[in-house]
């Protein structure tokens, strides 16, 4: 028994670094330690109702095991401040009046088209419509939008960039080619691709560009034979 | 958090409570098994052991048995059943050698078998 309790122990506290350590992707709408005990509960209480062999006080004993650990980390949480961001972490701030913000992306295992499709998903397809956007300890994602954000949302936004590549399937969406972007980008000064964080094209001819380290800039430009799609 | 608090000990002590009466409990019921497996082990190999002394560890062991089950893997037990029928049978018909061998097998077993539900890390991991 005392090996059940230390083994359930090792595990759970085995777990909720993992899930700490893989970001706010793998997590939704949970703090970590509570996907952690939804993970374990199940099975715990699972293995000895499916397994004649084991006697069912070893089920009961794990469960109990995590139901006083989630006691000691929710009391933790809720009155150690330093604890708190240790245990559930922190809100990442992912895009701010700069642009997007690369270290907290790659911090949180995310990617530009994560976070586009994120803020898709919360209503804003436009870069540039948002001053502030986060992703909250338990994964969901927050964003402040601009004053009358609603009228820069004219075109769908496609990624043509994204971190130092070109998105081939949406260059073919688009109808423009590498050369129109690569002379774009030799325009702004953007001497090598890689420097690119993300360039973004809507089908009014607006232009979000985002070299790495740098604020974001948005442009007006014309395609070649006035595409738009 | 009185609440919390409360619940936290409750169970912790329960959890210990628990624990510590199972390291006693299972120890002390293959102590008692072991001693009286080498009764029969003595007699067995003196040549005076016969199928009642076989059938009352039997008996003592299948009252052990049934309380066991509650503490510890049913494979372990099962086990220790397996040899056990197996050192009757012989010693009913005489067998002493082969008999002798089954009940080393238990004596091992016995002496063992709490050690592997002890927090000792080779157990843990």
């Amino acid at each position: 028994m005392t090996l059940v309790i230390i083994r359930t122990a090792i595990i759970y506290v085995a777990l909720l670094i993992i899930m700490r350590l893989m970001g706010k992707r793998q997590i939704g709408e949970m703090q970590p330690f509570e996907l952690v005990i939804t993970l374990l509960i199940a099975e715990l209480a699972c293995i000895p109702m499916a397994d004649a062999s084991i006697p069912l006080l070893y089920g009961i004993i794990s469960v109990v095991t995590i139901y006083v650990l989630h006691e000691i980390v929710t009391l933790l949480d809720l009155k150690v401040k330093p604890l708190k961001s240790l245990i559930s972490g922190k809100p990442s701030l992912v895009i701010n009046k700069n642009g997007i913000d690369d270290y907290q992306l790659k911090k949180n295992n995310l990617d530009v088209s994560d976070l586009i499709e994120s803020l898709r998903s919360a209503g804003y397809f436009s870069l540039d419509s948002i001053d502030y956007a986060l992703y909250e300890s338990n994964g969901t994602f927050s964003a402040l939008p601009k004053q009358n954000y609603e009228e820069t949302q004219t075109s769908l936004p496609l990624v043509i960039v994204d971190n130092g590549k070109y998105d081939a399937k949406n260059l073919q969406i688009a109808g423009l080619g590498v050369d129109f972007f690569d002379n774009l980008l030799k325009k702004e000064g953007v001497k090598k691709l890689k420097k690119v964080l993300v360039l973004t094209a809507d089908g009014m001819g607006k232009i979000y560009l985002q070299v790495k380290g740098e604020k974001f800039r948005t442009l007006n430009v014309s395609y070649p034979g006035g595409k738009t799609w | 958090m009185v609440k919390s608090l409360t619940a936290i000990a409750i169970a912790t002590a329960m959890l210990l409570g628990l624990a510590l009466f199972e390291w006693f409990y299972v120890a002390d019921q293959f102590a008692d098994f072991g001693e009286e497996v080498q009764t029969l082990y003595d007699k067995a190999e003196s040549g005076t052991a016969n199928a009642e002394d076989a059938r009352a560890v039997q008996t003592s062991w299948e009252t052990r048995k049934s309380r066991l089950h509650i503490w510890i893997p049913h494979n372990d037990v099962n086990k220790l059943d397996d040899y056990l029928a197996e050192a009757v049978r012989l010693i009913g018909e005489r067998e002493y050698p082969l008999a002798l061998a089954k009940l080393e097998i238990l004596l091992h077993l016995a002496e063992c078998i709490p050690g592997t539900y002890r927090p000792h890390v080779e157990n843990i991991f």
